[in-house]
């Protein structure tokens, strides 16, 4: 059994779950929702073990180029999906979340995407490898779900002004709490892993805590729209729309600082 | 003054504030920063002026950037600072009585009527909360006996750290900007090179460069030796990503590169026509070398490492890296050229000669020796130190805001005829849901046993 197979297997692990997730929402039977959390979890247990097998392969972190670290975002997400789903039981969010995951995975695997493990750059060759991308990303999973959450806020909060919510709809309220939590989560995460843990690597690697590279810079700006985010909403008490437009963007700020950049902008970020 | 204070201390601004600096530093990732006046000419054409002028092409170092930072500082200052005192006595100087009518308008409330005399029903609904690990104070006013619940009160200061920490960052950001210094030193193996801002002398002992069996690099090490007057200090093995620390400068390894000033080159001279010929030749360049056939003179007369023809036609090398080197030799007999020729390390097949007479000589260029220099950058920034204890704070006032929610219960108990009336009430600013479930729990525990 090797890594691409396991990723294969996880990965039509997950499409399975977001079968039964989108059979719930049409079907609306509780034990199609409760197979699609299974399967989620049993994939990122088969994931789980598709990364571990990477590292032992190839010897280093698993996300040093495009592919592995999609495999990795992929992974992330489920775990932040689990957690919130297992504490907040929001199963309905599921299938659109599964969507994103299944995006993540269908990318990792797309030929654009370099898969070969290839030896390790010297800049690269540091336990804050580990320590700077894996908390960060696992910071953006957590977004991601508010990101998910978030639209279907909106969603939900227009359905309840027009009346013509449905029956067994998760309400706007909750959705919106939920959004914050998991921004109250992936903000502590991702200003330690992101910001925290990238400037003690670039002081150690380049000699220089911050230097306003393109990527360094977008992650400032993604932190700046989560903090605009909390200080809107805890002291301004600026709640439902506004507060669910500003995750939104803060998503895709922290989506184009993990991928536009890359492609867009170069940098001294130019290893993944 | 007033107005000064009143107007830093809203939050308001601190989120104008916010986005404007949001958008000015997404500018910045636009335009590329720090190019020549003419590629922004030819990019910008008319606004190349204009955002030269207005710095948009180093914006982070920009007047009016800084200047941004430094009001988004000022009002984070004022804004910790004026809720400083008063969330301070909220947490540690409460006021412990509170009427039964305001705790009925807080969202989180209840009542129940208890059965125990005053005194007991108090300690009661206190042993129940301390179980429960709320700090409890208690109050009596007029009869009414007030119990004052906090838990997790540090939670409330979470912010005010998260603001100091990031105030001692930017504080350290200017220190790194004013004060902190940056130099490329080469140094070539066996030799020492004096430091004079660090008061010392760097030898290089031993560079080498690691490669993958692939033949990709893996890690260039420099081993140094500080030396202050002619005391050896330290000897330590550098390598990328791991960086020599002395008093205050650090040492890191950048790049590394050739000294092309002497370099030897091994050839293999052969005869086309006579198998046993073989003469190996060690030339410097300049150097003749009288070949074993008696008559033929070789000499080195030119190289370059990574050999290219211009577009003038002229031998030129692409880079300082010996990608493909190649040495110019030329022959010569009683004094007379025979041949000269591009000797090719990595094509050994192609070569360019140039024969005046007919001869059957081929050569092979086996190896070259040069001497590696290492680049290493020299930094001192005293700003760095503030920058991780800075982090620290903001690392750890997040932590305490977000996963420390603190709460506050409050309980008034009076007489009501042959019962106690109970009336409590909380406020969580965070973590709204597990609040009301503990709270119904803590109502549902008194109820159960009355």
């Amino acid at each position: 059994m090797n890594e691409s197979t396991l990723f294969a297997i996880a990965f039509f692990t997950y499409i399975g779950a977001a079968f039964f997730y989108f059979f719930y929402l049409f079907g609306k039977r509780e034990n199609l929702a409760k197979m699609g959390y299974t399967l989620s979890i049993l994939g990122l247990v088969i994931h789980t073990a598709a990364l571990i097998l990477r590292t032992i392969e190839s010897g280093h972190a698993p996300f040093t180029n495009m592919y592995e670290s999609l495999s990795f975002l992929a992974w992330s997400a489920i775990l932040a999906y689990v957690i919130i789903e297992g504490k907040f039981k929001l199963r309905k969010a599921g299938p659109y979340f599964m969507l994103i995951v299944i995006g993540l995975m269908a990318l990792a695997s797309s030929p654009l995407m370099p898969a070969n493990a290839t030896p390790l750059v010297p800049a690269l060759q540091s336990y804050w490898l580990w320590l700077h991308v894996s908390v960060t990303l696992l910071g953006e999973a957590f977004f991601a779900v508010a990101f998910v959450t978030s639209i279907m806020y909106l969603i939900a909060d227009s359905r309840e002004k027009r009346g013509t919510a449905k029956e067994g709809a998760i309400s706007s309220e909750k959705l919106d709490s939920v959004s914050y939590r998991c921004v109250a989560i992936g903000f502590p995460l991702f200003t330690l892993g992101g910001l925290v843990f990238g400037m003690v690597w670039a002081y150690k690697a380049w000699g220089t805590y911050w230097s306003w590279d393109p990527k360094e810079v977008w992650s400032l700006i993604t932190w700046f729209v989560f903090a605009l985010y909390l200080h809107s909403r805890v002291v301004m008490g600026w709640k439902g729309r506004r507060s669910a437009i500003i995750a939104i963007l803060g998503f895709l700020a922290a989506l184009f600082t993990y991928f536009g950049v890359n492609y867009l902008l170069a940098g001294l970020h130019s290893y993944a | 003054m007033k107005f000064i204070l009143n107007y830093f201390s809203s939050v308001k601004l601190a989120i104008t504030l916010l986005i404007i600096i949001t958008l000015a530093s997404i500018l910045g990732t636009l335009v590329p920063q720090h190019r020549t006046e003419a590629e922004y000419a030819m990019h910008y054409g008319q606004l190349a002026p204009l955002l030269i002028k207005l710095e948009v092409t180093d914006l982070y170092h920009s007047w009016w950037y800084m200047g941004l930072l430094f009001l988004f500082s000022l009002n984070t200052a004022v804004c910790t600072l004026t809720r400083f005192g008063p969330k301070w006595r909220k947490a540690f100087q409460p006021r412990v009585e509170s009427e039964p009518s305001k705790i009925r308008t807080l969202k989180i409330s209840g009542e129940m009527k208890l059965k125990a005399p005053l005194v007991q029903a108090a300690e009661k609904v206190a042993a129940t909360l301390k179980s429960r690990h709320f700090r409890t104070r208690q109050a009596t006013h007029e009869g009414r006996v007030s119990i004052l619940a906090q838990k997790k009160i540090a939670g409330l200061f979470g912010s005010d750290i998260v603001h100091v920490g990031l105030l001692i960052i930017l504080a350290g950001g200017i220190i790194s900007g004013f004060s902190g210094m940056r130099r490329m030193l080469t140094i070539h193996e066996g030799r020492t090179l004096e430091v004079p801002e660090a008061g010392i002398s760097l030898r290089l002992d031993k560079f080498q460069t690691d490669y993958y069996p692939s033949g990709a690099v893996k890690d260039w090490k420099s081993t140094l030796t500080v030396i202050e007057g002619e005391q050896e200090i330290l000897t330590q093995t550098i390598e990328v990503n791991h960086p020599l620390s002395y008093q205050g400068f650090m040492f890191y390894q950048r790049n590394y590169g050739y000294d092309w000033q002497n370099p030897r080159f091994e050839i293999l001279a052969q005869k086309k026509d006579d198998p046993d010929f073989g003469d190996q030749l060690n030339l410097g360049l300049g150097e003749k070398t009288l070949l074993s056939d008696g008559q033929t003179e070789v000499e080195a007369i030119n190289f370059v490492p990574d050999f290219i023809i211009g577009e003038d036609g002229r031998v030129a090398s692409r880079s300082n890296q010996p990608n493909n080197p190649a040495v110019l030799i030329e022959g010569r007999q009683q004094g007379e050229r025979l041949f000269a020729a591009w000797v090719f390390s990595k094509f050994p097949d192609f070569g360019q000669m140039h024969s005046e007479k007919e001869h059957n000589f081929s050569f092979q260029f086996q190896n070259i020796e040069s001497t590696e220099y290492s680049g290493i950058e020299m930094a001192k920034d005293p700003g760095v130190n503030f920058i991780w204890a800075g982090c620290i704070l903001l690392t750890l006032g997040l932590f305490v805001a977000f996963f420390w929610p603190p709460s506050e219960i409050r309980v008034a108990l009076e007489q009501a005829q042959e019962r106690i009336q109970v009336t409590a009430g909380g406020i969580a600013t965070k973590n709204k849901y597990a609040f009301q479930t503990e709270f119904d729990t803590i109502l549902e525990d008194l109820r159960r046993d009355k």
